[in-house]
């Protein structure tokens, strides 16, 4: 996840203090910009995919370096700190939800580290105006030699409920140099830049992973529960979907799978001489690894794997190809103790089918819902006029173009019928009736006779009590103009 | 006092219930007429009497539609029920999740009718109040999930809170019968929860969301004000509305419902839509969608103010905001990285039989997806949703628009493993192929209600992963680390019907044959192929006699393995034993297992007198061509097929060839080994070998 660093640069910053141990004079400006230094050189060596930013704030922030994974530039930019006036949290706050939205959007967690003295201008009275950090967090405030006097643990405080995240504060030693501003940030960045090893397993295929960035614990709310959930250390891969049964599911985070050498990846029990070259051993790339194979695998047969992460957590796995054409093995984290992918349904029903056994029809994808929803299924609805009057005019259409549509023409009276019936609506019934009275008046020379026979049946039937009855159907009168129409009443 | 989460985890619109007031009052006309002159373009027209809905119309066609939105955007735990009230109450439905659709409420609304009419001479006791009682008690009815919850021998689990909402339909004098009828109410909540304290089957009432609508015809005025939500004691809040019939109380049930179930609009404007009579040309048209209002946060979030009045607009005439998003026309290249969706919402139209919305609704649920962009004034466009259907559902889908952190990853083949070639890849794939997963929800209930109910019956994920350790029980995953996949031509069938859960006769016959294959072929101290082995590179190789010794030791590895069944293990049994056998006898019964797959294969041809396409003979496993290549030392041709130096199609085209040969000998041509005859023709498609299947598409 993406770290912005915000350095305090209020006047007390430039507070000097003498090392403990060495004695040596440094500003705390100077300790904060060597803590930096430390903490880039150990995200160089361990996190190298981890994109920095650095912001300094006092009564107003400025942003002096956007995200980059350029170390050695951001460094080069906190060699000369400027010190301005007092301490304000709000420009910082505002600062950097503007550079992460803008980045990464606000789904993005980001780590946020704060160098400061612990002192605070924060108005202690009136309750600050509502300021929040737009983007899921976690907050490390790092108090750089807090003296006794200027030290605010209640505007410290204050800082971590704007992130309202899980944050904390660490303090340095008060008579703080630079050796001990090293072994601290060290202790630190260990901390919070944990790498997340995973074992991948396909049956009894195991591979040792790297998840990047890790995988945050989720909380979702099940049957009436709040519930926080973990991923695994171990990723099992319970069977294979095609790419286009997956479709796009929504996933509450995405990782690149990384193989990490080391473990042996397969338990295979191997008789064959296998003369390994010198070289090769010192050679990750040549060592095989099952994430390459799954990642060709996948790439090939365009389908994805589901695998499990915890009790009732899944993910998918699946080849990733950047807008370089680089490729990459991706995992995707979907929604935990729930149905994340509709269409797939719920995961612990999904099965291989043995190579003798015929699936049924629905044993395929997409998972359909048992009901249809209204939008799919011709429901009534006449809360605005122009409902209704649109299945009044649509049984006109028809009734003009019998006796061709007699059954359309039916089918769509009924419907009307038993919708104005569950409405309570009966008097739409009569109206129905005067209209197809009128519009017998109205037709054509050139009409169907079976246009006015019909009508008037269906009108006649229309006022009858008969038709009030949900159960009841109104069938199309026998003409001896339809011959041949028997047989498809009984659909209607 | 609650704790201050659970208005989040025991939320008031798990239970909703809909009290209608059936009186003989809402009989009466709403006083809007309603407009079917059709008269555009025909004059003399005769007018028709005006038809009105009745205030009951009106009441129940605006909680039909409450309904239809919540249960399309919620297939489940959003549960309404219905109760009418005139001289007696009646309840339409249940909590039951079959009783929860529209159609079943229609269904009982049917039955109910228009409300009585009010005869002079019958005094009956018509009123709102009976619905009262029947609707607290159904409130106390534990719904599905309520019942399991507290019959969960969880003893962590949090105190179960029963929270519902009753939204209620009358119509009343003035402000102070609204009082009394919320009084009632109070006094009718208090006494059920004393009963449902003392029940079994009951849960009391925590927390009740009272809403009156009190409804009037529209050519009336009411003297009832209405108030916003009061809280009445620490069980029951109230709020009240009055509202016209014929189009406020509709506009209403949708601003609460808007509210009650943390809704949220989107406007999707300029969706061009060719006119029947007009095709050429193709106007724009504005769709309103509904949706769950966590669609909207990413967007809401990641823009600054000034911005969000562009996005962001009151919907005329109602109380909410709706969010303006324009329509991208599809193209068939934007799907380029689709794995990329943070949310997934269900959507409802607004106006479900709106020809818009129908046409749209049409569009989607025929496959085709939708973009939306975000419509600014300044600066890039940004896609930021998406519309999906899928299994006949609309799903809206946001976007990630920002960077990625996984910008610039360093590509796979950067990383460990990533410089090896020769990865099993193909067979890998057959294998994914053979375990893709497929609901079998339907099959599992079914198993489950055969077996009892009383055991444990594994569920087909459990037995899917199970069956993925067989099949990766022995996979090496590079082609250079073993033999047995190497020479396929040699160890198939029997590699891959050791993995059957179970055999045919005839399966188990050509397993054995492939082993007396082998044998026949070391004791003529043929030569094994040359392997593409990236290993052997540079040097001679091991010798024969080691490379047979390594394959019979894999092979063997292998196949005891898989001892699954009886059959499984006669062939391990077949494995070990023949190595033991003198060669005279392993000839005679090699012949005998030849002679009886020949009569399978008589058999299958008189049922089917159908295509003698020989294609599936080439390259299949043990197939005579190759052991025929072989066991003659025909070193010119088959003996010396090395897979390293030809790519798959060569391969192909030069086994095929000898096959077509083999079309002519068909008849029976007797060789050392008996007659040959086409093997295996019921290999269909799916039994090719992978590498060769593309080829074949060619």
């Amino acid at each position: 996840m993406p770290t912005i660093i915000a350095v305090d640069v209020s006047l007390s910053m430039v507070y000097r203090v003498i090392g403990f141990e060495s004695n040596e004079k440094h500003t705390r400006l100077q300790l904060a910009a060597h803590a930096i230094n430390t903490l880039l050189d150990y995200l160089a060596l361990h996190s190298k995919l981890e994109y920095v930013a650095i912001v300094t704030y006092s009564s107003k922030a400025d942003v002096l370096s956007s995200f980059t994974r350029d170390y050695e530039s951001l460094k080069s930019k906190i060699a000369s700190l400027p010190v301005k006036d007092k301490t304000d949290y709000e420009s910082l706050v505002k600062c950097l939800n503007r550079i992460v939205i803008n980045d990464w959007g606000s789904y993005t967690p980001c780590q946020v580290i704060v160098l400061t003295d612990g002192s605070s201008s924060f108005d202690m009275v009136t309750p600050s105006p509502a300021i929040t950090v737009n983007f899921p967090s976690s907050v490390t405030v790092m108090c750089i030699a807090p003296s006794e006097d200027v030290f605010s643990p209640i505007a410290l405080q204050k800082i971590l409920d704007i992130f309202e995240s899980n944050g904390k504060i660490v303090k340095t030693d008060p008579r703080a140099d630079l050796d001990s501003i090293t072994t601290f940030t060290r202790e630190l960045a260990k901390e919070n830049y944990s790498s997340s090893n995973a074992i991948l397993k396909c049956g009894g295929i195991v591979s040792k992973i790297q998840l990047l960035p890790p995988p945050m614990p989720c909380t979702t709310l099940v049957d009436f529960e709040m519930k926080t959930t973990q991923v695994s250390n171990v990723i099992e891969i319970c069977g294979f979907v095609d790419n286009a049964d997956i479709g796009t599911p929504a996933a509450i985070s995405r990782h690149l799978v990384l193989p990490i050498a080391g473990i042996h990846e397969s338990p295979i029990v191997n008789d064959v001489n296998m003369d390994v070259d010198e070289d090769s051993v010192h050679d990750d790339g040549k060592v095989p690894s099952f994430c390459v194979l799954l990642h060709g695998a996948l790439k090939v047969e365009n389908m994805v794997a589901l695998c499990q992460l915890s009790a009732n957590w899944f993910g998918i796995l699946f080849s990733w190809t950047d807008t370089k054409k680089r490729s990459n093995l991706m995992l995707i984290v979907l929604e935990p103790d729930k149905i994340s992918v509709p269409w797939i349904g719920d995961f612990k029903y999904l099965g291989s089918l043995p190579e003798n056994v015929v699936p049924e029809p629905e044993e395929a994808f997409p998972v359909r819902p048992p009901e249809k929803r209204s939008y799919n299924q011709n429901i009534v609805v006449w809360v605005k006029q122009s409902g209704l009057q649109s299945d009044v005019q649509k049984i006109l259409r028809q009734a003009r173009k019998l006796p061709e549509k007699t059954n359309n023409f039916y089918k769509e009276l009924n419907r009307l019928r038993r919708a104005a019936i569950s409405f309570g609506f009966v008097e739409l019934l009569d109206g129905v009736a005067d209209i197809f009275e009128r519009e017998c008046t109205m037709l054509p020379g050139t009409a169907h006779p079976d246009c006015a026979l019909q009508l008037t049946h269906s009108a006649g039937i229309l006022r009858r009590p008969i038709a009030r009855d949900a159960k009841y159907v109104i069938p199309p009168m026998r003409t001896k103009f339809v011959s041949g129409m028997e047989t498809s009443y009984g659909k209607i | 006092m609650e704790p201050p989460q659970s208005s989040k985890i025991f939320p008031s619109n798990h239970k909703t219930l809909f009290l209608l007031d059936h009186t003989p009052y809402f009989g009466i006309s709403c006083g809007v007429h309603l407009e079917f002159g059709y008269t555009k373009g025909r004059p003399g027209f005769i007018p028709l009497s005006p038809i009105s809905k009745s205030l009951w119309t009106c009441s129940v066609e605006a909680a039909m539609d409450y309904c239809r939105i919540v249960w399309d955007l919620f297939p489940d735990g959003k549960l309404i029920r219905f109760v009418i009230s005139d001289n007696s109450a009646r309840t339409l439905n249940t909590w039951a999740p079959d009783q929860q659709n529209i159609y079943q409420v229609f269904g009982s609304l049917s039955g109910c009718g228009a409300p009585p009419k009010l005869n002079a001479g019958t005094q009956s006791d018509y009123s709102v109040i009976h619905g009262f009682r029947t609707s607290v008690e159904s409130m106390c009815e534990c719904s599905e999930v309520q019942h399991k919850k507290r019959t969960s021998l969880n003893e962590n689990a949090t105190e179960l809170l029963n929270r519902c909402r009753m939204v209620c339909i009358t119509s009343a004098r003035d402000n102070e019968s609204v009082k009394n009828l919320e009084d009632i109410f109070q006094n009718e909540l208090m006494r059920t929860n004393r009963v449902a304290s003392a029940s079994d089957h009951l849960v009391a009432i925590d927390h009740c969301h009272l809403i009156i609508l009190n409804v009037y015809p529209n050519s009336h005025n009411s003297s009832v004000t209405g108030h916003p939500p009061v809280q009445r004691s620490p069980i029951l809040t109230t709020e009240v509305y009055s509202v016209a019939a014929a189009n406020q109380l509709a506009a209403k049930m949708t601003d609460l419902l808007m509210a009650h179930y943390d809704l949220a609009s989107t406007t999707v404007i300029g969706i061009p839509m060719k006119e029947e009579q007009n095709a050429s040309s193709s106007a724009n048209y504005n769709v309103e969608l509904f949706h769950a209002v966590d669609a909207h946060t990413a967007l809401l979030k990641g823009n600054l103010a000034q911005e969000l009045g562009q996005i962001s607009a009151p919907k005329e005439g109602a109380c909410y905001e709706t969010v303006t998003l324009k329509w991208c026309t599809p193209r068939n290249n934007n799907m380029a990285d689709l794995h990329n969706c943070s949310t997934l919402h269900r959507i409802t139209p607004a106006e479900v039989n709106s020809r818009p919305s129908a046409c749209l609704i049409t569009f989607l649920l025929n496959g085709r997806t939708v973009m939306l962009e975000t419509p600014r004034r300044a600066g890039p466009k940004g896609m930021s949703h998406m519309l999906t259907s899928y299994g006949g559902e609309i799903f809206i889908q946001t976007l990630n628009t920002g960077r990625s952190v996984l910008e610039d990853p360093p590509a796979i083949t950067e990383g460990v493993g990533g410089r090896v070639t020769d990865y099993r890849i193909a067979d890998f794939g057959q294998m994914m192929r053979l375990n893709r997963l497929v609901p079998l929800k339907r099959r599992f209930l079914a198993e489950k209600l055969a077996a009892g109910g009383s055991k444990e019956v594994e569920t087909p994920l459990e037995r899917a992963r199970k069956r993925l350790d067989k099949f990766t029980k022995y996979w090496p995953l590079t082609m250079s680390s073993n033999y047995i996949f190497n020479y396929k031509q040699l160890t198939e069938p029997l590699v891959s019907n050791m993995l059957k859960e179970e055999l045919t006769q005839e399966e188990l016959l050509q397993c054995k044959q492939c082993i007396y294959n082998l044998i026949s072929m070391e004791a003529k101290n043929e030569s094994l192929p040359s392997i593409s082995s990236a290993l052997h590179r540079g040097s001679k190789g091991p010798k024969r006699e080691e490379q047979y010794k390594a394959l019979w030791n894999e092979l063997e590895t292998y196949v005891k393995m898989h001892g699954y069944s009886k059959d499984h293990n006669e062939i391990i049994n077949c494995l070990v034993e023949c190595r033991k056998k003198p060669e005279s006898m392993i000839k005679m019964e090699k012949i005998e297992i030849e002679q009886a797959l020949k009569g399978y294969e008589h058999d299958r041809e008189q049922m089917q007198q159908r295509d003698t396409v020989i294609r599936t003979t080439f390259d299949a496993p043990a197939s005579p061509t190759s052991s025929n290549g072989l066991t003659n030392g025909n070193s010119s041709d088959a003996g010396k097929v090395s897979l390293k130096h030809k790519s798959v199609y060569e391969f192909y085209m030069s086994k095929k060839k000898r096959n077509e040969k083999l079309a002519g000998e068909l008849k029976g041509v007797p060789t050392s080994i008996g007659y040959i005859t086409r093997l295996y023709p019921q290999l269909a498609d799916a039994d090719f070998p992978p590498n060769v299947k593309p080829v074949v598409e060619q």
